[in-house]
């Protein structure tokens, strides 16, 4: 590689934001070189975050399944496990996603450059691999450099003690496995474990699992998991983390927590931190806050107007598809578009068991912010398709401004409630009203159907369930 | 119990004199508690109000068409058994009936439960009562999983008191009326059913808030046993639905411009704001067009844009210069102005003159005159001239044609009306003579006459002015020489006649007195070119000289 590379765009890291926005950014016909330490594109999302996890938790799923598969009629019997063979598999989901974004940068000629990269000055970035360097000149820049895992203070360094990539990893299956951290990436990994065998401890800080989700939303899942996980200590934290002979000692602050424990492996999954610190973003100019986050404009451009932030790095929520939709609106500015990042909501998914989804506005934040609301609920009970498949653990909420009674936000618990949210997320953004939605035929019998439902729910218009509205809605 | 009762109206809601759409049972018939008894329509419902209780109908109170209200006397029941229903017992112990799902509401009525059959007095303000648990669909033993209030708290009509969860669903049992609590009957792991009494309730309005009760909708619960009340797990757990807060208590949110991801995205590409716009498309959602439509305007609107289109004339005042008067425009010079202005300024109009030697063709037509005239026609020159047209446009069909809207094909026409250009005081206007082509010289004539005749009556009918091929302007009667006269769209040319005169002209060896008929063939550039433009003239030229051929 030579020692310099001249390129229109520039873009810091090859996640599901970097390489989004430097494919667009090619495709409007810029010259585009597209920086990541690692070998593999993909950044956290495809090597160690979205689809790793998804796949194992695609075992837990099947491991699951079949252990309820008696109550249906079907004897499976005791699953042996191969973790080898589990790994293999996951790993070749990931490998065979991370090579088709080789191809696709290649189809495009995007230059991919392997390396470290810091800022050299506003115009250049200096990027090291294996003792070499490459000088990466720009015009314009996205800084897509993501995040990292939270470390919690005074863990020991000890393979015993993951985050989250140690978990992906599966190097074994612990016997009892604490769980340090109640939100969706230790809840996923949770359910995993489980399925493999785990028993699961979870300590959370905060009063409730899984922060941002409506309490009755979690109802579902905090049942199941209470019934399932060995401990739940809510409001608690860890004082301490040792590594002993036999196993990692904790102990806890918290009234329900117990004051010490041991445990075979613990998992930190206590949020993640930008790496906005560690980029040289002072040569360039760019403002970086004392938590390591880049803001960005709606343009996705940073306080140096050549220079834009997408994804993980410019603040919550940390999800892959904001990212990559930052990504191109910061591609788009750059060639010159008027694009900008004005999306609506950015729905969240736990692929937990049972699936816990939402987007827009929620209750819990409706209250907090005085935002009037109605709502329209309905219980999985009452869906053909979630008994017929054994699954009617599940429910459906949709809030609706009360006076143009348009969508305001969603929120499903329940098997495939990730995919089922994409339909209330484009109702928002196309500010579809109760009766819109209650008007779309959705087909019978399906979990999709619950949304015209809730909606008719709220417009007293059900006729699946019971729940007259309580003022008549004439008059 | 023997003693027969009177069956009243009980409380319905927000209703008022209410009207009885169906009476169901008859005198002496025997009905069993909760039958329905007659059925009410109000503008936003209709509901059965059930029997409290069993026994037989008496006699009726009420009849159809008639309008009631709570506590209207229906119907007197007589016998059955002695032993209040459950339901009734529980009205009585509580204010609160119960409401029985509707069986088939319309719109968000709720059948209820009857009031007290002989109705006592509402309890008085101060008297306790005991809230029990209502209706609560098909479940049975039932687990408290949270009680929300305490002895000696004051709650609200609809405070939920309570939450149960069976294994299908949780929800809370609202308060009545209001009050306050004055002992717990229930404690949380207990199991209860419709009926259980869960506290005892003091002071507070007497008027049972009951008529909209129903009981909550359930929010769901996961399905396995019903677990033992776990506290703590359930407590964080047991999140009740909050009561809707009332909208005018609250701020609005921001209202977002009604307009899809596209749309905002086209709008933002333009600098179009959305929040000034008005949507055209369904409720008011704010479509691409009219994104455009809102641009276009702020466009026209701004001043001294150097935009494109037409400048406007300036503003004159002419009162600087002498007196002046204003006069308004003739309708018809209202409507035919725009119209005019419209083909002057979509076509590209080019004018084609020449002379059609018309001595011989003079010379006929005054030898017809006297003989025509006594059958009460004239013969003029324009019903040579239409003859004449007719045919021209048989033999040339493109301008017996319009243009195609999409400008890629002509549309040919197989008929031949000939529109005629009449003055009259009011403005133009333009009758049309259909398929002049069969019609004599005659006919075309008396045609001519009268169109003309109620053109300036202002008798024309629309079906008069419409279907034309092509126009004859004539000014043959006024003089002039030449003109150029202005397509009548979507028609592709038109013929101008001024008035002909005798001119010298050179036969080869002499100056001659001709009699020459100046034309003038406006036509469509588009659609004709100038070579077309003149043979068809000079054909006409031909057919005008040679009385001949206008009968061929
Ligand atoms: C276990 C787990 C599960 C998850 N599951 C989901 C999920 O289901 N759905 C979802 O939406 N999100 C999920 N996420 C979050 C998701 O992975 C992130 O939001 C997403 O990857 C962020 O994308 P990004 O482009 O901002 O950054 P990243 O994906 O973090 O990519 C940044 C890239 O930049 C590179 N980089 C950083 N600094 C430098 C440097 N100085 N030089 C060179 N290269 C550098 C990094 O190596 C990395 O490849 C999950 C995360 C984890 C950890």
């Amino acid at each position: 590689m030579p020692a310099e590379i001249k390129v229109q765009l520039a873009v810091l890291g090859a996640g599901p934001g970097g390489y989004a926005a430097a494919f667009r950014a090619a495709d409007l016909g810029l010259k585009v070189a597209l920086i990541e330490r690692h070998a593999a594109l993909g950044g956290v999302c495809l090597n160690v975050g979205c689809i790793p996890s998804k796949a194992l938790l695609h075992v837990a799923g099947v491991i699951n399944e079949a252990a309820h598969a008696k109550e249906i009629g079907l004897g499976f019997g005791a699953p042996k496990i191969d973790l080898a063979q589990i790994r293999k598999w996951k790993d070749g989901v990931v490998g065979q996603l991370t090579g088709g974004l080789a191809g696709l940068a290649k189809k495009r000629k995007v230059e991919v450059v392997r390396g470290e990269a810091k800022f050299s000055s506003a115009n250049a970035f200096q990027v090291e691999h294996d003792g070499a360097a490459v000088s990466v000149q720009f015009e314009q820049a996205v800084i897509a450099a993501g995040s990292a895992p939270a470390q919690l203070r005074g863990a020991p360094q000890d393979a015993r003690v993951m985050d989250s990539t140690g978990a992906l990893a599966l190097a074994d299956v612990p016997k009892h496995l604490l769980v340090v951290g109640g939100g969706i990436i230790g809840l996923e990994m949770a359910t995993v474990y489980h399925a493999l065998g785990s028993r699961i401890s979870v300590v959370e800080m905060q009063d409730g699992l899984m922060a941002g989700a409506d309490p009755d939303l979690l109802r579902p899942l905090a049942k199941k998991l209470g019934a399932q996980y060995e401990n739940i200590w809510l409001g608690a934290g860890v004082r301490e983390m040792k590594a002993a002979k036999n196993g990692v000692q904790v102990s806890f602050d918290g009234k329900d927590a117990p004051k010490s424990a041991i445990f075979d492996k613990a998992l930190v999954s206590v949020g993640r931190s930008p790496n906005g610190a560690r980029i040289g973003a002072d040569a360039a100019g760019v403002a970086v806050d004392e938590r390591g986050f880049i803001k960005a404009d709606e343009t996705q451009r940073t306080n140096v107007p050549h220079i834009f932030a997408i994804g993980d790095i410019v603040g919550e929520p940390m999800l892959a598809h904001k990212a990559a939709h930052q990504g191109k609106v910061a591609a788009e500015a750059a060639a010159g578009m008027k694009s900008a990042f004005t999306a609506r909501v950015i729905p969240s998914v736990a692929y937990t068991d049972p699936e816990v989804a939402w987007a827009g506005l929620t209750e819990t934040e409706a209250k907090a912010r005085g935002v009037a609301y109605g709502k329209g609920v309905v219980p999985w009970m009452a869906s053909g398709r979630a008994l017929s498949q054994a699954s009617p653990e599940g429910v459906t909420k949709l809030l609706f401004d009360p006076e143009t009674e348009r969508l305001l936000g969603a929120g499903i618990t329940g098997r495939h409630a990730g995919d089922l949210i994409a339909e209330a997320a484009l109702a928002i953004e196309m500010n579809a009203d109760a009766e819109d939605i209650g008007l779309t035929i959705h087909p019978h019998p399906t979990l999709a159907e619950t949304l015209g439902l809730a909606a008719e729910v709220f417009g007293g218009v059900a006729t699946d369930l019971y729940a007259p509205r309580r003022k008549a809605k004439t008059g | 119990m023997a003693d027969s009762t009177e069956v009243h109206v009980p409380d319905i809601g927000d209703f008022d004199a209410v009207e009885v759409i169906e009476v169901l049972v008859g005198a002496g018939q025997q009905v069993a508690a909760e039958d329905p008894l007659i059925t009410l329509e109000s503008d936003k419902a209709t509901m059965d109000i059930p029997a409290p209780r069993a026994g037989t109908v008496e006699k009726l109170l009420v009849k159809v068409g008639q309008k009631v209200s709570k506590g209207t006397p229906i119907l007197m029941l007589a016998g059955g058994e002695a032993q209040p229903t459950a339901a009734e017992k529980k009205t009585e112990e509580a204010p609160a009936p119960a409401p029985a799902p509707a069986k088939a509401p319309q719109g968000d009525a709720k059948k209820q439960t009857p009031a007290e059959p002989t109705p006592p007095a509402p309890a008085a303000a101060s008297e306790t009562a005991e809230v029990v648990v209502p209706d609560i669909g098909d479940f049975d033993a039932v687990d408290v999983i949270e009680v929300l209030v305490s002895a000696g708290q004051q709650v609200a009509a609809e405070d939920p008191l309570i939450t149960l969860e069976s294994d299908k669903a949780t929800m809370d049992i609202p308060a009545p009326r209001a009050g306050a609590v004055e002992k717990l009957l229930v404690k949380v792991g207990q199991k209860v059913s419709k009926g259980t009494p869960i506290l005892t309730l003091t002071g507070g309005a007497a008027a049972p808030a009951a008529a909209e009760k129903t009981a909550p909708a359930p929010t769901p619960a996961k399905t396995d046993a019903p677990a033992p009340a776990q506290p703590a797990a359930a407590k964080t757990e047991a999140q009740r639905p909050p009561p809707l807060p009332h909208p005018s208590q609250l701020q609005r949110t921001g209202e977002a411009p009604h307009a899809s991801p596209a749309v905002r995205r086209f709008a933002r590409e333009l600098g179009a704001d959305l929040a000034r716009m008005r949507g055209s498309g369904p409720k008011g959602r704010i479509l691409k067009t009219d994104v455009q439509a809102w641009v276009k305007q702020q466009l026209s609107a701004a001043p001294s844009a150097g935009a494109g289109g037409i400048p406007p004339l300036p503003v004159v005042d002419f009162s600087k210069f002498g007196a002046v008067e204003t006069a308004p425009l003739s309708r018809i010079k209202k409507l035919s102005g725009p119209h005019l202005q419209r083909a002057w300024l979509n076509m590209p109009h080019v004018t084609h003159h020449d002379d059609a030697d018309i001595t011989e063709l003079e010379a006929f037509r005054q030898s017809l005159k006297a003989e025509a005239e006594k059958d009460g026609v004239r013969i003029t020159l324009l019903g040579f001239a239409i003859k004449a047209l007719a045919q021209a446009l048989k033999k040339f069909p493109a301008f017996n044609s319009s243009l195609h809207p999409d400008g890629e094909s002509l549309i040919l026409k197989k008929y031949y009306n000939i529109g005629i250009a009449v003055d009259t005081p009011n403005g133009l206007v333009v009758p049309v003579i259909r398929d002049a082509e069969r019609k004599s010289i005659s006919e075309l004539a008396r045609e001519m006459g009268d169109l003309s005749a109620r053109a300036r009556d202002n008798k024309l009918k629309s079906e008069d002015l419409q279907g034309g091929c092509m126009t004859i302007s004539s000014l043959g009667g006024i003089g002039g020489a030449s003109f150029t006269p202005i397509i009548n769209a979507p028609e592709v040319a038109i013929l101008g006649i001024t008035r002909a005169r005798m001119t010298p002209v050179w036969d080869g060896s002499a100056f001659q007195p001709r009699l020459l008929l100046p034309l003038d063939l406006s036509y469509d550039h588009r659609v004709i070119d100038g070579a077309e433009a003149a043979r068809f003239t000079a054909y006409l030229v031909k057919v005008f000289g040679d009385v001949r051929r206008l009968s061929l």
